[in-house]
């Protein structure tokens, strides 16, 4: 019975929509990555590769958005949140980290922590929406979107199946993150940018261009030395972070409840609190 | 005329995809000098110049190295050290690549820069949009200078009880989670009585929505937006007709 005093709730009409969304959001990053991987040119010197730059924008930023669109309204308004809060982290702490002078590039501290206390579906919107909402500032953060999604959705998977519990399992989970995100996120940089934008990611490249790699292979392998050590500091500087806060802010999360993502015994409800004093 | 944000976002986006798709450099050139001009002429040049060259200019050096000195599909050697040739393929492509990449960054950053993002928010939403990403988009622009400014204030706290940035990794790394842990913290605690407020003004709940803000949408201005993204669309059809790569049969 619904009264005219309280709101309908979305019936199970619209969550299968969302799952659909969800599903082709998905399936659109991964087809995209694999007809990249099939039809790269043979030969970029007859053209900036226009033809593979349309398809990996056009595909990765259709399924970010798709995920985006899916996730977005199936969140608990205490996520939808956080969603800010992580993505003004991401940059904050990257420039804390910068400004310490410890040689490490961080920029996803805070799709992480949201991924470990709400889970993939969380993570993955979030990391999408930070693409999209820093684009505002430098626009060539906007293709990698969808890694960006890969990584919050891999962090609340690794979260949701106990990674964080231990400290020494958080960098393991990111390492492997890091490597999937980084196969992920190459056919960008190799055909939208030509290359990466700093100039020591850009010695790696061209050292293994000068072996003779394509530009593509050259590209995965650099991400595939720095990306899973960056995402293996970042997941413990996040669980660092959750293990830091106290319960009654983490535990506040149905996610870190339902699937026990932190160790520990689980504190007593309030409810029972009260009646047991 | 104040042009609808709807109508600013398809002109960038559409000038983005065209250059992209046209992929030659006098062409792509030419879209960055008319970005910056028009960049200019609004009043933002100062604003989006610094932000440009922030972006640009790192990219633009590593493309030179990268392709500039290392290409093996190059054909043609103009000098050659070692291991090293500069080769006029490489040099072309790397200029390809970086006129392209300025002229998109341009004309998205005289979007972002001269848009207003409240107009915006509210554009997206009358358009089914899920309302759940305005909040995002506008809450993190405006929370952006709020988080700055309180990890100052922490700081400032954690130097009066003795912070100070100095030794090895371990006392450095030691001084950072002074800082942010209770950034997060607190920022945590603070985005769950948001929650509640925004909950009980019925935030979450399914349903339509009206809006406080009404952005004129003249008919003029969706024919040019219509026409846009049609350019947009047929030149990436012409390209993707034209550059098809044989062995794919998708």
């Amino acid at each position: 019975m619904s009264s005219p005093l309280t709101l309908p709730n979305a019936g199970p009409a619209a969550a299968r929509k969302r799952r659909i969304l969800e599903i082709l959001g998905a399936a659109a990053i991964a087809g995209t990555y694999i007809f990249l991987v099939l039809t790269q040119p043979e030969d970029i010197a007859n053209g900036p590769a226009s033809f593979s730059a349309l398809i990996a924008l056009g595909g990765f930023l259709l399924g970010a958005v798709l995920l985006i669109v899916a996730v977005l309204p199936g969140l608990p308004t205490s996520t939808v949140v956080l969603i800010p809060v992580a993505l003004v982290l991401n940059v904050v702490l990257g420039q804390l980290m910068g400004s310490s002078g410890l040689p490490f590039y961080i920029d996803s501290v805070g799709t992480v922590l949201i991924a470990v206390l709400a889970g993939p579906a969380a993570g993955a919107a979030t990391g999408a929406l930070g693409s999209i909402v820093w684009s505002f500032f430098n626009p060539t953060v906007l293709p990698f979107a969808a890694g960006a999604a890969l990584i919050g959705f891999l962090a609340g998977l690794a979260a949701r199946s106990g990674m964080f519990r231990r400290f020494y399992l958080a960098p393991v989970a990111g390492f492997v993150t890091g490597i999937l995100a980084g196969v992920v996120s190459a056919p960008i940089a190799a055909f939208v940018f030509g290359g990466t934008a700093g100039i020591g990611t850009g010695a790696i490249v061209s050292a293994f261009r000068a072996m003779g790699d394509t530009l593509l292979a050259a590209i995965t392998k650099q991400a595939l030395i720095s990306d899973p050590m960056d995402k293996a500091i970042v997941f413990v500087i996040a669980a660092l972070l959750v293990y830091a806060l106290p319960r009654r802010a983490t535990y506040q999360f149905p996610f870190v409840r339902r699937f026990r993502v932190l160790a520990g015994r689980t504190p007593v409800p309030a409810e029972a609190d009260a009646a047991g004093a | 005329m104040r042009l609808h944000p709807l109508t600013a976002l398809a002109v960038a986006g559409a000038t983005a995809v065209v250059t992209t798709a046209v992929a030659s450099w006098p062409v792509s050139i030419a879209v960055a000098l008319a970005a910056a001009v028009v960049a200019m002429r609004a009043r933002v040049g100062k604003r989006v110049m610094p932000a440009a060259a922030l972006i640009l200019v790192p990219l633009c050096l590593s493309l030179l190295v990268v392709h500039g000195l290392f290409f093996p599909e190059g054909r043609i050697v103009l000098a050659q050290w070692g291991p090293a040739r500069i080769t006029a393929e490489g040099l072309e492509f790397a200029l390809d690549l970086a006129s392209r990449t300025a002229a998109c960054v341009l004309v998205l950053l005289v979007f972002s820069f001269t848009v207003s993002v409240p107009d915006l928010v509210s554009a997206l939403a009358a358009r089914k949009f899920p309302p759940q990403f305005g909040f995002v988009l506008a809450s993190t622009l405006t929370l952006a200078p709020a988080i700055a400014a309180r990890l100052d204030r922490i700081r400032q706290a954690q130097e009066a009880r003795g912070l100070v940035l100095r030794g090895g990794p371990v006392s450095r790394f030691a001084a950072l989670r002074l800082q942010m842990v209770p950034l997060v913290m607190g920022l945590i605690d603070d985005a769950g009585s948001r929650a509640q407020a925004l909950d009980a003004r019925g935030f979450g709940a399914a349903g339509p929505r009206t809006s406080y803000r009404a952005i004129e949408d003249p008919p003029g201005q969706r024919l040019f937006r219509a026409i846009a993204l049609i350019l947009a669309a047929v030149a990436v059809a012409a390209r993707l007709w034209v550059s098809w790569p044989a062995g794919a049969s998708l």
